[in-house]
């Protein structure tokens, strides 16, 4: 995961390393990202989080759709 | 028994990177908790399987203790009273300030172009930075290269 200055340096790097348009988003969900993945990191009863916690933490700060998916959707 | 141990070679994995700056070794592990150097090994394997640490290949090093990095990487989070650690991308850069609980910065560059970025964070909230996220694979596919995501 990098930061770019903006999405038109992400189009030109991606095309100068022949790589597909990932996902974009904006800095302050990367924070809240940060904070409910590594918040608790140090506790003594950490636990790696289930995938069920994972897709849920994504869609509360705002990360949704097939590329945040952990498992393929239900048919 | 097994669980327990390897809470305890988590915790002191963690506080010795953080307190030194790299990682321990599985040996110096074995000496700070008392243990036989083969069950230290033995622990990093298991972390490593459970996806809490990544091995440098072939070798019980540590590469990745997410968010931190034993190496140097172009993701450097700085505490407000001057700690610093290497992130292993944008993301565990931040991830580094909200694990120690601490106001700072996390420095890095843009891919593309070179320029320096500032990702700030004072009183606990991210500050407004010219600058987007950009994240490769899917989530699905994190772990079949963790080293690029």
């Amino acid at each position: 995961m990098l930061a770019f200055r903006s999405e038109e340096h992400v189009d030109r790097w991606r095309e100068q390393n022949c790589l597909a348009k990932g996902a974009l988003f904006v800095p302050e969900q990367l924070w809240r990202l940060a904070q409910a993945w590594y918040s608790n990191r140090l506790d003594p009863d950490w636990r790696r989080k289930t995938p069920d916690e994972i897709e849920a933490l994504f869609a509360g700060i705002g990360l949704t759709g097939d590329f945040w998916r952990l498992r393929p959707a239900a048919a | 028994m097994t669980e327990e141990l390897d809470r305890h070679v988590r915790l002191h994995l963690y506080d010795s990177f953080l307190a030194a700056g790299q990682p321990p070794t599985a040996a110096e592990t074995a000496e700070a908790l008392a243990i036989p150097p083969n069950e230290a090994e033995e622990a990093y394997r298991r972390l490593e399987q459970g996806r809490v640490i990544v091995l440098a290949p072939g070798t019980t090093n540590v590469w990745m203790a997410n968010p931190l990095s034993a190496v140097p990487t172009r993701f450097r989070a700085v505490t407000v009273d001057g700690r610093s650690w290497w992130g292993n991308c944008v993301w565990d850069g931040l991830g580094i300030l909200a694990m120690v609980g601490s106001d700072g910065t996390v420095d890095t560059s843009c891919p593309d172009c070179g320029a320096k970025i500032e990702l700030r964070v004072e009183g606990g909230d991210l500050q407004p930075v010219n600058a987007v996220i950009h994240f490769a694979v899917p989530a699905a596919r994190w772990w079949e290269n963790i080293g690029f995501t």
